[in-house]
């Protein structure tokens, strides 16, 4: 008999079941996607055409860049020295400032989630604020030079470094702590003991990475009169001089090549 | 006399009583009850062996008594303190009772003697904690923990560079850094060899002739007629057995466990 050979029950397959929303969810991901970067296209202004025109002014420009102009060394060597300086002032003021937030804003050791909700909101908007941006602001407020540009470093890297050590401070296992708060200590000092000397070194990496981003960042906080090499650019790009330019542009990737390798040397050596 | 008349005094007013549980019960709503009225106490210097088996309620019963879990009903309380009157009492209490756990729970990055240390917390002003400046007597005390646990050639060495067995040990000498009066061990060999958890339950019998009474849950039977003075057996969050270790008959044993027939049922 046939009903022998067929199987009698037909077995639900999932991937068949599926097989047809899937297609049609595919197609649909698809035109999402088109619609999304043509109009990105258009809004954008792309326009292979102006960059073929504009590519020999550039090479030209090259052309009488060579030899880099050295008379003025001394002064863009302060400069670059400027730029550290902000990066590292910045940096540390970021992380003596996070160091209070980066606790209550981890959810397994804040005080309370009545602070715990404010302090993230308060973080994600000093993150969300580039420190380009703060230091147009403070430059507004402050004056020309590059306290404004440690003040723009110091406020969007509070905010960075606070998340980022928020986060090292859940992903650590939580046996250590209820064993320490077991014993009848309070919250300090289970923070203080138990806690620090588990996140210290992410916490640290963390520091350096900020630190080494910063000193990038910084190199064009010149341009909104933020002090630094910066600073020294946009006055060689103003006035055309391509040879100070040159010799501008080979300081800072001199400067981030040494502090990258650095920034992560250390790092390594931490794990 | 005068001695005895005090000792049968305080024993009456619950002070000769290091801890106790007073109808304990706990659910787990919708359909699990952990604990079911339970009701027990330890004395000074004595070792309890926590028999049954898995879902018998012997976790929930240990985060009862050291106020990690609150029971819907019931009291505890330890050194003459009800731990839920206040936070503050609960902290108090809590430096009468120490903790082993399963899973050691060591701070990975400091060395055994630093783990020892977090024993005294609780004892040291916050500005000591912070600075790590313990007192050479709360760093001899931590020492000779650790020499009690015969790990005082590994006081420098890192928790987390230490076997599980001696890992386990450094707990133990944190527990008695503590100088608490009562230590809770919630399965506190059950991921060690036979061999290292013969040297762990021995650590906890040293800490019991010193005069701290050990509360311990255990799996296997044998360990707890070796080390035990007494056994406490729960099933289904009730006790179903509480004797002297030494009279703990096989149908005692299949009464915890169950007979053959039952013993998936939990």
């Amino acid at each position: 008999m046939a009903t022998v050979v067929k199987p009698v029950v037909e077995y639900p397959d999932p991937v068949a079941a599926w097989g047809s929303g899937r297609r049609l969810r595919f197609v649909l991901v698809l035109l999402l996607l088109t619609a999304f970067y043509s109009a990105s296209w258009h809004l954008a202004k792309v326009d292979p055409g102006r960059l073929l025109t504009g590519l020999p002014k550039m090479a030209g420009w090259a052309s009488k860049a060579w030899p880099p102009a050295t008379d003025e060394l001394p002064v863009l060597l302060l400069r670059t020295a400027e730029t550290i300086a902000m990066a590292a002032i910045g940096t540390t003021a970021a992380a003596l400032l996070a160091l209070p937030l980066c606790v209550v804003a981890a959810r397994n050791v804040t005080p309370s989630l009545a602070l715990y909700y404010p302090a993230r909101w308060f973080l994600n908007a000093l993150r969300g604020v580039d420190s380009f941006v703060f230091a147009l602001l403070f430059v507004a407020a402050v004056g020309l030079g590059p306290f404004a540009g440690v003040l723009g470093i110091a406020l969007h890297t509070w905010g960075s470094t606070a998340k980022l050590w928020a986060e090292a401070i859940e992903n650590i296992p939580p046996g250590p702590l209820e064993a320490a708060a077991a014993t009848g200590a309070s919250r300090v000092k289970v923070i203080a003991y138990a806690l620090f000397p588990d996140v210290a070194p992410s916490m640290v990496s963390v520091g350096l990475f900020w630190w080494e981003f910063n000193v990038r960042a910084s190199t064009v906080l010149g341009v909104v009169g933020a002090g630094g090499i910066g600073q020294e650019l946009k006055n060689s790009m103003d006035l055309l001089l391509f040879p100070r330019l040159l010799t501008i542009i080979l300081l800072i990737l001199v400067t981030v090549t040494v502090i990258d390798h650095t920034s992560e040397w250390l790092r390594r050596k931490l794990e | 006399m005068a001695a005895t008349e005090a000792r049968i005094a305080s024993a009456s007013n619950g002070n000769g009583l290091v801890a106790r549980a007073e109808g304990l019960s706990k659910r787990y709503p919708p359909a699990v009850t952990a604990l079911d009225g339970v009701s027990f106490a330890v004395r000074p210097g004595e070792f309890v062996a926590v028999l049954g088996p898995s879902g018998a309620g012997k976790t929930t019963l240990f985060r009862c008594l050291t106020g990690l879990t609150r029971p819907d009903r019931g009291t505890v309380t330890v050194a003459g303190r009800d731990i839920w009157q206040s936070p503050r009492e609960l902290r108090r209490a809590r430096r009468e009772l120490a903790l082993i756990f399963q899973q050691f729970n060591l701070i990975r990055r400091l060395s055994a003697l630093e783990n020892v240390l977090v024993g005294r917390l609780a004892h040291v002003p916050t500005w000591r904690v912070i600075s790590r400046s313990f007192t050479r007597a709360d760093r001899q005390l931590a020492l000779g923990c650790l020499d009690t646990v015969g790990l005082l050639d590994r006081a420098g060495t890192r928790a987390d560079e230490l076997s599980g067995g001696q890992q386990q040990r450094v707990a133990i000498a944190r527990a008695l850094a503590q100088r608490a009066k009562v230590i809770l061990a919630d399965e506190p060999v059950a991921s060690l060899d036979p061999e290292s958890s013969a040297t762990v339950l021995a650590s906890l019998r040293s800490a019991v002739s010193a005069g701290v009474a050990v509360v311990a849950s255990l799996h296997q039977v044998h360990l707890a007629r070796e080390y035990a003075d007494r056994i406490v057996a729960l099933r289904g969050g009730r006790i179903v057995e509480d004797t002297p270790a030494s009279r703990l008959g096989t149908r005692a044993i299949e009464q915890i466990y169950g007979r053959n027939g039952e013993q998936g049922q939990s």
